[in-house]
């Protein structure tokens, strides 16, 4: 069991370090519309420009193909340079969609989407929940008919983040009318502009509106649009579950490793008050998931499913700490400052992406092997 | 030059011999006052040297192998004898006290903090764990002032009175103190791991409702609770062991860390583990309750650097864009 970094990584980080103190905006990002694509995907084009995007995509396609020993450095002189959030609308494109074109997309799909993902020139959304199919995903409704070539889609998905300012939407719907749970899903490329699509914005209990309703009444998608087989979605759906350990998500786990100092300079603590016992907690606990992420990246799992781990502990922790800065804040804390923001948002991550109850489920049946329900 | 968590085959193999001795001799609801008998087939294994060098009469292994056998020790719950006697033969060593070296090895116990001494039946030597130093006493020139009947009569707790002619040596190193505050939490880190899987094995076949209980997403939960919790802290116990074998920076740090999380994982899990096994759990006839007070132990020795004095790896560059 070893950590060492080679000299050429050291040198990859002081590169990083570097390009990043010289780069990274001034001004934070706007939370929500247009204003909030414009930044997101100037930075993303930046990062491009000088070879800094897609930094986990295999080099074929465009990206760096760092290893993992880099991507660590990456994420880490990342967040303590203060880079933008990589939960921006670029991250589905980045961090879902691509990945999956790269594992089960055609040459065509391929070609067309990569470039322009990667580059920052289109922005992606996700269409996987319904308002009926939540934590129960696969008793999605959303279908489809297959005319000549074309599929022609009905119905509604929710909670899809960015859809208004969206170019396309990973799209996962019913295309056999016969079939029941997992089997007869399809995991189609939905053209955000295509006739028939209707967005209507959702504001969230921080007052903005990323995330949205989309209907689909009559919408046309050519067949050469689903990827990988037709009634085949749902595996496709899940190919993304290993690459999830090398995705942008590391960056958000090694945030709060920086948010606790933020808030240990905050609160200036008197020595052995209930503050600093806090503070220190979670100290320790952003070390530890630091160290869950490290054994991400180094470690063979012993299941697919122990991303559910690392996953749940940072979206408790960041809750925690988010909560204790409102505390330090103190009477602030009812101004809408960016830390406030920040704590409002923070509570999706235990809801968004696998409740931390179905979280616990997977954990307690796939990891530790109890029966199911 | 590379990162690799993944254990070697070489330390799989001292892993698995050490568990097939553990498994045979230390069952975890063995006679537990019978164990300072059975101390030296744990000092035959080379568990109290296993990290010396070989001129010191060690196996040549390192701190990250020696941690990952302290977790298998955590596991069978075994005394803190095996925490003080690798701590005082290092002390003994570092003090040129080579003569001492064996002594230490084959027959140091151990203290709390003043001068609680917990498991020092027919023990030669203590070791007292303060927050900023260690020091090793010569039991036979303490003064007994209690003999008290312990946790539960779980461990022998005497208290004792000494005064500077006790004390054999000292030292204020934050190295040793960091390899005591490491080893401490590698053997909660073996309570925690225990824990979880004594109670999700109960879980799997105690049957109520007509179903196992682990079929219920309220015990469920708490399992995966555990794992989650037990998994932070083995996370952590790479890292640490890693760095403080390393000599890196931030080796302090990542055992302060560990060592903070230690005893709130292995007290929850433990608690949980007793909570799974409902009247059975509370019962002095199952096992679940003698982790708990392992923990209880554990957590009073070995601390480490207070983590707010100490500077983090991932200090950022400058503030945050609107505060």
């Amino acid at each position: 069991m070893q950590l060492d970094f080679s000299p050429e990584d050291e040198e990859f980080r002081t590169a990083a370090r570097t390009w990043l103190a010289g780069n990274v905006p001034q001004q934070t990002s706007p939370h929500e519309g247009q204003a909030a694509r414009d930044y997101a995907t100037d930075w993303l084009a930046r990062c491009h420009r000088d070879g800094w995007a897609g930094i986990a995509w295999p080099a074929d396609y465009g990206g760096r193909g760092l290893s993992p020993e880099r991507l660590v450095i990456w994420y880490e002189e990342y967040v303590r340079a203060r880079a933008p959030s990589v939960l921006d609308c670029t991250f589905v494109a980045l961090n879902h969609a691509g990945p999956t074109l790269i594992a089960c997309g055609t040459d065509e799909q391929k070609a067309f989407h990569l470039p322009r993902i990667v580059s920052g020139r289109s922005i992606w959304c996700q269409g996987f929940s319904e308002p009926n199919s939540g934590s129960d995903l696969a008793s999605l409704s959303t279908s489809a008919v297959i005319d000549g070539d074309v599929l022609v889609v009905n119905g509604q998905k929710i909670w899809s983040s960015y859809a208004d300012i969206a170019d396309f939407q990973e799209l996962l719907i019913r295309t056999d009318s016969t079939s029941k749970r997992h089997k007869g899903l399809s995991w189609v490329i939905c053209d955000m502009k295509a006739p028939g699509i209707t967005v209507r914005p959702i504001e969230n209990m921080a007052g903005v509106c990323h995330f949205a309703e989309v209907f689909y009444d009559d919408v046309r998608i050519p067949l050469s649009n689903v990827v990988g087989d037709l009634n085949d979605g749902w595996r496709v759906a899940m190919t993304t579950l290993g690459f999830e350990r090398k995705t942008a998500a590391m960056g958000l786990q090694l945030d709060l490793s920086v948010r606790i100092e933020d808030l240990i300079a905050r609160a200036d603590a008197a020595p052995g008050s209930a503050t600093a016992e806090r503070l220190g907690l979670l100290r320790a606990q952003a070390a530890a998931l630091r160290a869950m992420t490290w054994r991400t990246l180094f470690r063979e799992p012993a299941t697919v499913f122990d991303g559910s781990l690392v996953r749940l502990r940072f979206a408790e922790l960041a809750q925690h700490i988010h909560r204790l800065a409102m505390d330090i804040l103190g009477p602030d804390a009812l101004l809408m400052s960016q830390p406030t923001h920040d704590y409002l948002e923070a509570y999706s991550e235990t809801i968004a992406g696998g409740t931390a109850e179905i979280q616990r489920n997977i954990i307690a049946e796939r990891i530790l092997g109890l029966p199911r329900e | 030059m590379t990162c690799n968590l993944n254990r070697s085959e070489d330390q799989r193999q001292i892993l698995d011999a050490a568990a097939s001795m553990l498994d045979a001799d230390f069952d975890v609801s063995r006679d537990l006052a019978a164990d300072r008998d059975r101390m030296a087939k744990i000092a035959e294994f080379g568990a109290f040297s296993l990290a010396l060098d070989e001129q010191s009469g060690g196996a040549g292994f390192t701190l990250v192998e020696e941690a990952l056998l302290h977790v298998q020790f955590g596991r069978h719950i075994i005394s803190t004898h095996s925490i003080a006697a690798p701590i005082a033969a290092r002390l003994a060593a570092e003090s040129e006290l080579i003569d001492l070296v064996g002594d230490a090895v084959a027959g140091g116990v151990l203290c709390g903090g003043g001068g609680r001494l917990i498991d020092g039946a027919n023990a030669r030597f203590a070791l007292v764990f303060a927050p900023d130093r260690l020091q090793l006493i010569d039991i036979a020139k303490t003064t007994v002032v209690a003999n008290n009947p312990g946790f539960g009569h779980f461990v022998p707790i005497t208290d004792v009175a000494f005064d500077e002619d006790a004390i054999v040596a000292t030292s204020d190193s934050r190295h040793l103190l960091d390899i005591a505050a490491l080893l401490v939490s590698a053997q909660l880190l073996g309570i925690a791991e225990a824990t979880r899987d004594l109670a999700v094995s109960y879980a799997g076949v105690r049957r109520q409702f007509g179903k196992p209980i682990g079929a219920f997403q309220a015990i469920k939960h708490h399992c995966a609770n555990m794992a989650i919790g037990a998994e932070m802290l083995s996370a952590q116990l790479d890292m640490a062991a890693i760095a403080l074998r390393d000599g890196r920076d931030d080796a302090t740090f990542q055992v302060a860390a560990l060592r903070l999380l230690a005893p709130q994982v292995a007290l929850e899990n433990a608690r949980l583990c007793i909570q799974i096994h409902g009247g059975m759990g509370f019962s002095a006839e199952a096992d679940a309750h003698r982790f708990l007070k392992q923990a209880h132990v554990l957590r009073l020795i070995g601390d480490a650097a207070p983590i707010l004095d100490l500077e983090s790896p991932m200090a950022p560059y400058k503030p945050r864009l609107g505060g």
